[in-house]
């Protein structure tokens, strides 16, 4: 039985998502940032996930080709430019008055957020299933 | 020595865990690019196991794309409800199968405890 083989496809949903949380937390907690280290206004980042095969190295793997845990294949920058606001008395303001802002859509983000949320409720469930399963599995060898 | 309804059992059980692991990959990957709902030939791969259920190896069953449901914007057309209800379906499924091996198994136990006792 490749039960704890599921565990980790579960456990890959729950990393991916969270991630995926903490990046859009990250753009909402800058979303006035003026300021970076790179120079310029925040930029909105945002994931990108890829299917990821599970463990190899088991004599199951051709089965395993056949379901597929989940990763962060990468961290992309929105390359949207800039929104610019009329602030002549900012710090940052320009020559012409004008601060660049990060381009920062809130009720995209909100969506993402509840999606993803829902994504790790859903990874939680299976996990909880499927520790149930091995439990229940436990007590029958038992007797 | 199990019974032929332990070991049908038994692979009932082997099934059931495999098409968790499908379900699990589908919730996994509910947003993930291009990502199609896969299922388990669930019925075929039964009825094999069913006729032969000591031979183990023999059945490999066989994961396809579903089809037939609607495709996001990003390629992606897994249902999470519909993956959370099959979630459940399994996890009951293979409860009950856990009672027909565990009376199987006890009757085993017994059979042998009397054995030592006459």
């Amino acid at each position: 039985m490749n039960l704890y083989n599921t565990l980790d496809i579960a456990s890959s949903g729950l990393a991916a998502q969270r991630k995926r949380v903490e990046i859009l937390a990250e753009n909402i907690a800058n979303a006035e940032t003026t300021r970076t280290p790179e120079g310029g206004p925040y930029q909105r980042r945002r994931v990108v996930f890829e299917g990821r095969p599970p463990r190899e190295g088991f004599q199951i793997a051709l089965r395993d080709a056949q379901a597929s845990g989940v990763r962060v294949a990468e961290v992309v920058t929105d390359p949207s430019p800039p929104e610019r606001r009329y602030l002549p008395e900012h710090p940052d303001a320009d020559a012409e008055g004008y601060v660049a802002f990060p381009s920062f859509n809130p009720v995209e983000d909100m969506v993402d957020l509840t999606a993803a949320v829902r994504g790790y409720q859903a990874n939680l469930a299976v996990a909880g299933a499927v520790r149930d399963m091995i439990n229940r599995t436990i007590e029958v060898a038992r007797g | 020595m199990l019974t032929q309804g332990t070991l049908r059992a038994a692979r009932y059980l082997d099934l059931l865990s495999m098409r968790q692991r499908v379900t699990a990959s589908n919730i996994a990957n509910a947003d993930t690019p291009g990502y199609r709902t896969r299922a388990l030939d669930f019925d075929s791969a039964l009825d094999e196991a069913m006729q032969r259920p000591a031979k183990r190896p023999t059945f490999e069953p066989q994961v396809r794309e579903l089809g037939g449901l609607a495709v996001k914007n990003d390629g992606n057309d897994v249902v999470l409800d519909r993956e959370l209800r099959n979630l459940s379906e399994t996890a009951i499924r293979f409860s009950h199968a856990l009672l027909v091996m565990r009376g199987g198994i006890r009757q085993l136990r017994q059979a042998i405890q009397e054995g030592r006792g006459a």
